[in-house]
């Protein structure tokens, strides 16, 4: 009995709440429906119809929000729930300071801040393309570590650095303060072999790495890039053709394979504490220092030239020969698979020793060698680029990539409601400040209603995007301070998914937008920044011409 | 004379009302008659008013019990009921024997 009274107060309660904020023109339809709610059969049911009810009334309050004047008169043409009510315009006020404050705490948390950072990266990435800087962060740190003559700093720069000979410099620098860091230039090489210091950097690497293939695979692609600087393919001239294939030659012959990727992740460690740079984009941008698809291009090639010339071999009857070039490829590619540290590395590997275990099970067919064949049968399919177990790159991350690019937009949204929330808020209490001075003219007086209400749900936005970008953003601060505090490397991959679906588009299918972005790429691949730059800036133009309508060019109707 | 949407669920209350199109009616009643919810049947009920197909008019109720809200079709909405629900009948009579056959 007690419940069923409660749940019938309560229902009371929300539909005059929802009369309170409705529309002059449809309070009368409130309190038709709250008429009505003494005869509801069943207290749940009774519930159920103020809920209803209070859901037409507040859609009727949004409507007239955007459309002011219906029916010939203003939104508020009494001032509507805050104009003849000074406490409950206090309350509203007080409810929404509360919300600011308790958005603004947030601040106080360190995931807070850096999901902050994150979230309006890419908003700002626009505003650096224009003024040329793209990398400002680290370009200061560069700065920084040049002065305080720290190599690791600099080496540190230097492998992130987009600007190919500001990055070269860094790293001579680096390893000129301490030789140890020769493994720099492996690292830019990798990313930047068209710089001339390349061939010199490689004979300096093989002298100190001798058995490693990545210095082969730098000086491979040294030689035809220029041959394909937009990833096409064309043949070097004869010469280039040899040096290419020597390279290639020695690659393949290499026992040993390393990226260097753990050393930069314990250089990582160490810089990003000294300086407190502890920005995800810049220091967990991984996908730029993995191996370059170019260099597993290169490897397919040579690899396919070694079959075909085994082949060859075969047809002529040298089958020792042939099974020396299928096993050259075979015994490369478990040398990148074993060797190598991400998934793309591995992937590689398999893919490469597939396509020499088909050949060596047919040749040890022919020879009669029918365990051998096996073997390498299964080999074969259990590698197949298509059917095996290796079908795709390995999956490394946790979350997957589809809660990425969902929590990627989520952010990115997030960021900007905040953005936008804030802008409201400032402009409403500038209106409402004007409007308590002695001189403000009737506009601002009548504008009071309208801009408490704006920043009591200005307010209430703003803390509601607060705490969905904190909650969603906090698992990759976690996943970041694992990585640079405690070199926890395990659920990096899900950062750096994630970090690069906040490139894309909220709500854009990431095959559209590579669409797009290959359509309208013109040496900036920032359009979509722009795109959404415009959205924004129509979407906040709207808000503002719906303010001054409502407060400047609405005279009320029923005004003396 | 210029009509909002009908939809069908505009089509269910405005057949309540021709059931006895003289009588007031409560928008409880017609709730429970057509199984609309209050989110749907009150922004029907307020088309139809704002369209001057529907009259509304406050019944007093016994001492501490709020007034009901009672609601009946104008002479215009009584002609456009009709009309639509002449015009949605044939349709529905022709899908019939499809299913009676089957």
């Amino acid at each position: 009995m007690m419940l069923e009274t409660h749940l019938r107060q309560a229902a009371t309660v929300l539909l005059e709440s929802a009369i309170r904020i409705a529309p002059p023109d449809t309070r009368d339809w409130g309190r038709a429906m709250a008429g009505e709610l003494n005869y509801v059969e069943g207290p749940w049911a009774a519930v159920m119809w103020a809920a209803g009810g209070a859901s037409v009334l507040a859609k009727q309050a949004l409507v007239s929000l955007f459309i002011p004047g219906r029916r010939g008169q203003d939104l508020v043409p009494d001032g509507g729930l805050f104009a003849k009510n000074a406490s409950l315009r206090k309350a509203a006020l007080v409810i929404g300071g509360a919300c600011v404050l308790a958005a603004l705490l947030f601040f106080a948390a360190p995931p807070f801040r850096q999901a902050i950072g994150v979230a309006l990266r890419p908003w700002s990435f626009m505003f650096r393309m224009a003024s040329g800087n793209i990398q400002p962060g680290i370009t200061t740190l560069a700065k920084q570590t040049e002065m305080r003559h720290d190599p690791e700093g600099l080496a540190f720069c230097a492998v992130r650095l987009q600007d190919a000979h500001e990055s070269a410099r860094q790293a001579e620098e680096a390893v000129r303060l301490d030789p140890n860091l020769l493994w720099v230039y492996a690292v830019v090489a990798m990313r930047h072999p068209e710089l001339r210091e390349t061939s010199q950097w490689v004979e300096k690497l093989e002298r100190w790495d001798p058995q490693n293939a990545l210095f082969h695979l730098i000086a491979a692609e040294s030689i035809v890039r220029p041959h394909h600087p937009l990833g096409t393919w064309a043949p070097p001239n004869q010469d280039q053709d040899q040096a290419w294939r020597t390279a290639m030659a020695a690659a393949f012959q290499s026992p040993k394979f390393d990226d260097y990727l753990d050393r930069v992740a314990d250089l990582t460690r160490k810089v990003v504490a000294r300086y407190g740079f502890y920005d995800p984009y810049e220091v967990e941008s991984r996908a730029e220092l993995d191996l370059p698809r170019s260099a597993i291009e290169n490897s397919e090639r040579f690899a396919l030239s070694l079959l075909r010339s085994g082949q060859e071999l075969e047809a002529r009857g040298d089958l020792q020969g042939a099974r020396e070039q299928y096993w050259a490829v075979a015994r490369y590619g478990q040398v990148i698979d074993s060797q190598g540290h991400t998934g793309f590395e591995h992937w590689g590997g398999t893919y490469l020793q597939s396509m020499a275990y088909k050949p060596l099970k047919a040749l040890s067919e022919k020879e009669g060698n029918s365990a051998e064949a096996a073997l390498f049968g299964y080999l074969a399919a259990k590698l197949d680029p298509v059917k095996g177990e290796h079908a795709s790159v390995p999956k490394e991350s946790a979350f997957g990539l589809d809660t990425s690019r969902r929590n990627a937009a989520v952010v990115e949204i997030s960021g900007l409601m905040i953005l936008i929330f804030s802008g409201l808020v400032v402009i409403a209490l500038t209106i409402l400040i004007a409007g308590t001075r002695r001189s403000a003219g009737p506009a601002a007086q009548r504008a009071k209603p309208v801009a408490t209400m704006v920043v009591l749900t200005s307010a209430v936005g703003l803390l509601f995007s607060s705490v969905t970008l904190y909650l969603t953003y906090r698992p990759y601060w976690y996943i970041f301070q694992s990585a640079i505090l405690n070199g926890d490397r395990v659920q990096t991959r899900d950062l750096q998914e994630f970090l690069s679906s906040m490139q894309m588009l909220p709500g854009v299918p990431p095959r559209l937008y590579l669409l797009l972005d290959a359509l309208l790429y013109s040496r900036s691949p920032s359009f979509l920044f722009y795109v959404w730059t415009g959205v924004t800036l129509l979407g906040v133009s709207g808000l503002v011409l719906i303010l001054l309508r409502h407060l400047l060019g609405h005279p009320r109707s029923h005004a003396p | 004379m210029k009509t909002p949407r009908i939809s069908p669920e505009t089509l269910l209350v405005l057949e309540r009302f021709l059931e006895r199109p003289t009588d007031w009616r409560y928008g409880y009643e017609l709730s429970r008659e057509t199984g609309l919810k209050s989110g749907t049947l009150y922004p029907i009920l307020m088309r139809l008013e704002k369209y001057s197909l529907l009259e509304a008019c406050w019944v007093a109720t016994e001492d501490g019990v709020p007034p009901r809200h009672t609601y009946r079709l104008t002479p215009n909405g009584l002609e456009l009921a009709r009309n639509k629900l002449a015009e949605a009948r044939p349709r529905s009579m022709v899908r019939q024997p499809a299913f009676c056959n089957g």
